[in-house]
């Protein structure tokens, strides 16, 4: 549930960012596809982190296990 | 990572290829010539080709205006050296000074060239004179003591010997003083002494000493006295330790050694006289001579001065001119004569949509420079490589360069630089990954953003130079480090629980076995990030290397995927089936059935918590592949699954190796077949056949050539399948060592200097946590990432679509860098 939630978050947010720049820097068809290539780009790369991380703790096969001192 | 888009559905995206370049030839009439190129070099979108690359430099038409530009920039580099030297700063070159004349120029360099010179020359000799003055000053005051002492001793002996003969005569008289020696011997044999005054380097001093008493055989008589205070010697300028000396000699034979021997030395003499009276007034004269040389010389350095500031102010207008016009002249003498001698042609490279503005300028310069015809602008057709452009702002350049620092696009190829421009900063933050770091960084590069337009003119050092350059790209790096740093949960190597409280707790309430067993999960995972509460604990390292070894292989395989779909791009945009049907699907069909099933496989073992090995399946996938997985399985059907994909794997290879150099080799054939007759339909350039000037040799086709080159292609994609993943790993090497140490630092500085309770200490503490962070983490770490994120890059990435093979486009400009001297 989390995990889709914040998926849609990621998508939502990744739209916003690509309406602001097409908003602020309109500069034209072919450098507008390369500044929503870029944000599209960035979007993915930070969901795939997230999404890594966040699978990897669903279902832990190691627990930690705390040091002596603490 | 699939999700380009290009080609027919969309327009196409500005920097993904190069700016369609065309071959122009220009034809210019003779007196419009130097004023095209002028305006061609303001526009600076022009390439010129090297027409006559067979003559030598003596042989062209404007070898004498390149020497004529040469002897100016000789001279203007004289007034530089001298202008450095008195300290006189050149005045800062206005934007829009008016033009001036290039003959003007000449004639003015050339004046003030002589001017300056005769004036050096009569200061030095002025100088001169005034050193040898103080020289001799020196020598008649110290050679004065000696002739004044020496009379106040000879007259106090020979009181002592009258008060003596007074009181015995007829004594021994060989203790005399040389005054009462002389008194008695005959005045036929009397001995004329002469002498010798001078100055000689101290270090010299004693070799000068003992040669003279060598070489008259000890027949003379030497003093020499120190000068306290180094004196400047007239003919080296420097200043030298001397002493001065006086010599008594008797004979001429003995002079003219004496003499041979002071020049030898580099001793000055200066004459001397031994009457007192003329001794005192050649010390006035002397004197008075020195303090007139001296305003004579301020007046000559105050003169000198005022000319190199009248010249200061010009200097920077003169020093442009004569570059534009080297420049000028260079470019003109790669243009080739017509036959009629009556104008030139020029061949270069230029954009496409530059065509507009090449024609203006070309119009301008006929109207400017009052011609009667116009010049002439037209396209030629040729199967030369173009230049390869990239049209880059301040922002895209930085990563432009670094991807040109590898190998220049090959002509309208797919540019990496696009996907660089995020994921070379998304994998420098992976491995940096501290949002405390981050910051730091982030203060230092928005520091270097604000102060742009300052820090643009100045000259900065060349380490300075090239962190200004990649100040976007260090931007970039920093804000994806801030965002990988809240995922990894670090700030200087601490944890905070940001977003909700952690998903672990004890088992139960008093909390025994939390440093045997452990702890478990008991709330939601954490939702944005790593947990907190893994720091520190005793099986962190476990959980996180697994976690980051998984996450490297994955973006590893993301990347690499996207790699190949580039060269799809290329291939769909070079109109060569045979690249898509015989390279890029047996590429993906093999890279994915291994390593994207793995992928596969790791998200199922995460999703499920399944415990299978998973290094286990994947290496049985090969050795065994018909076994029974038993408590591997991940999922029903996977045997099937992964014979399947086995099949695909091994069958894929030979369909890289074999298919394309026959199909290219019947190609060939077909080409070449009647004339024109077969169809063509692959090209392997988008420019056309017919040509001019350039050179079209018939096409050879080595069919074991082609063949060898396609195994080594296979053979690299598929080792390098395996390796380049392997190579991924050092995402989470890098990460690894960035915590460590951070959390190094952290523990056994910060906390040890806190631990003692004594501000000293923790002052201390505090200052060699900072150097430490900023030398070895902000510094060191920062360049190791980098360095690592451009390998991955460069090799693992490019290497599955990039040839970079081609050349950049350098048009003729006059936008000089600061450095370029000619």
């Amino acid at each position: 549930m989390g995990f889709l939630i914040t998926t849609l978050i990621f998508l939502v947010v990744g739209i916003i960012a690509s309406l602001c720049v097409r908003i602020c820097c309109n500069r034209g068809p072919s450098t507008n596809l390369l500044h929503l290539t870029l944000v599209i780009t960035a979007t993915i790369c930070c969901w795939m982190m997230w999404a890594i991380v966040y699978i990897a703790q669903m279902n832990p096969l190691i627990v930690p296990i705390l040091s002596e001192t603490e | 990572m699939g999700e380009s888009r290009g080609g027919g559905c969309c327009p196409p995206m500005d920097l993904m290829r190069s700016e369609t370049m065309q071959l122009v030839q220009l034809i210019v009439p003779m007196e419009s010539a130097h004023l095209t190129v002028s305006y061609l070099g303001d526009l600076g979108l022009v390439q010129f080709k090297d027409l006559n690359s067979e003559k030598s430099p003596f042989q062209r038409t404007y070898a004498a205006q390149i020497k004529r530009c040469g002897e100016m920039a000789r001279k203007i580099r004289f007034f530089k050296d001298q202008m450095s030297k008195a300290e006189v700063l050149p005045k800062e070159l206005l934007e829009k000074e008016s033009d001036i004349d290039l003959d003007d120029v000449e004639v003015k360099l050339g004046e003030l060239e002589a001017e300056l010179v005769e004036i050096n020359a009569n200061n030095d000799k002025l100088q001169r004179s005034y050193n040898e003055l103080m020289e001799y000053k020196l020598v008649l005051q110290k050679a004065g003591e000696f002739f004044s002492s020496a009379h106040r001793s000879a007259t106090a002996q020979q009181r002592e010997i009258e008060s003596e003969d007074s009181q015995q005569a007829g004594d021994d008289l060989l203790e005399s003083p040389l005054l009462q020696e002389e008194k008695s011997v005959d005045s036929s044999k009397q001995v004329k002494l002469g002498f010798l005054t001078g100055l000689v380097p101290r270090e010299k001093s004693m070799v000068f000493e003992r040669i003279l008493f060598r070489a008259t055989r000890g027949n003379i008589f030497i003093r020499q006295t120190v000068i306290e205070e180094p004196v400047i010697d007239p003919s080296s300028g420097e200043k030298a330790e001397k002493n001065v000396f006086i010599v008594f000699y008797s004979g001429e034979r003995a002079k003219s050694k004496i003499l041979k021997i002071c020049e030898a030395f580099g001793a000055n003499r200066y004459p001397f006289s031994e009457d007192l009276g003329k001794q005192a007034q050649m010390i006035t004269e002397v004197s008075g001579r020195l303090s007139e040389l001296k305003t004579t010389i301020d007046a000559g350095l105050g003169h000198r001065n005022v000319l190199l500031q009248t010249i200061g102010d010009k200097f920077e207008l003169w020093n442009l001119k004569v570059r534009k016009e080297k420049a000028i002249y260079h470019t003109l003498n790669m243009l080739s004569l017509d036959v009629t001698k009556k104008c030139l042609v020029a061949e270069g490279w230029s954009p496409v949509f530059a065509s507009n503005e090449i024609q203006d300028a070309l119009q301008r310069a006929a109207v400017d420079s009052n011609s009667q015809v116009g010049s002439i602008f037209q396209v030629l057709r040729t199967k030369e490589s173009p230049p390869t452009y990239f049209r880059t702002n301040k922002f895209t350049s930085a990563i432009q360069e670094i991807v040109d620092a590898y190998g220049v696009a090959k002509y309208q190829e797919a540019n990496p630089g696009v996907f660089t421009i995020v994921t070379f900063p998304f994998l420098f933050a992976v491995m940096f990954g501290d949002w405390g770091h981050g910051i730091c960084i982030l203060l230092a590069t928005m520091y270097l953003i604000l102060r742009e337009k300052k820090l643009a003119s100045q000259k900065l050092g060349d380490i300075m130079e090239m962190a200004f350059g990649g100040r976007y790209v260090i931007l970039m790096m920093s804000l994806f480090s801030i965002y990988t740093g809240l995922i990894y949960n670090e700030f200087f190597s601490i944890p905070y629980p940001l977003f909700a409280p952690s998903a672990y707790d004890c088992r139960d309430a008093s909390c025994s076995e939390a440093t045997t067993i452990g702890l478990i999960k008991v709330r939601d995972t954490y939702p944005f990030g790593l947990d907190p509460v893994w720091h520190g604990t005793r099986s962190e390292l476990p959980f996180l290397n697994s976690l980051k070894m998984k996450m490297s292989i994955l973006l590893g395989v993301s990347q690499m995927n996207l790699g190949i779909i580039m060269s799809y791009f290329n291939a769909r945009f070079f109109k060569s089936s045979v690249n898509i049907w015989f390279q890029f699907i047996p590429q993906m069909i093999f890279l994915n059935s291994l390593f994207g099933y793995l992928s596969v496989l790791i998200i199922i073992k995460w999703c499920t918590g399944s415990q299978a090995d998973l290094y286990h399946v994947m290496i049985y996938m090969f050795l065994s592949p018909t076994d029974e997985l038993g408590e591997n399985q991940l999922f029903p059907h996977q045997k099937t699954v992964q014979l399947v994909l086995l099949f695909l794997a091994l069958v894929s290879v030979p369909c890289m190796l074999l298919p394309k150099p026959f199909i290219l080799k019947k190609q060939h054939e077909a080409r070449h077949q009647g004339q024109s007759y077969a169809p063509l339909d692959e090209t392997d350039e988008s420019l056309h056949v017919e040509t001019t000037g350039g050179s079209h040799g018939h096409e050879e086709f080595e069919f074991s050539e082609i063949f060898v080159h396609q195994l080594i292609h296979t053979i690299e994609f598929v080792l390098g399948a395996v390796s380049n993943t392997a190579s991924y790993l050092r995402l989470w090497a890098l990460s690894l060592a960035h915590s460590e140490l951070s959390s190094v630092f952290y523990e056994k500085v910060l906390l040890l200097a806190w631990g003692y309770n004594n501000v000293f200490i923790l002052i201390i503490g505090i200052l060699v946590f900072i150097f430490a962070t900023v030398g070895v983490l902000l510094v060191m770490e920062t360049l190791s990432a980098f360095l690592h994120a451009l390998r991955l890059h460069w090799v693992e990435f490019q290497n599955k679509f990039y040839e970079g093979d081609g050349y950049k486009f350098a048009p003729f400009t006059f936008i000089f860098t600061a450095n370029e001297d000619e």
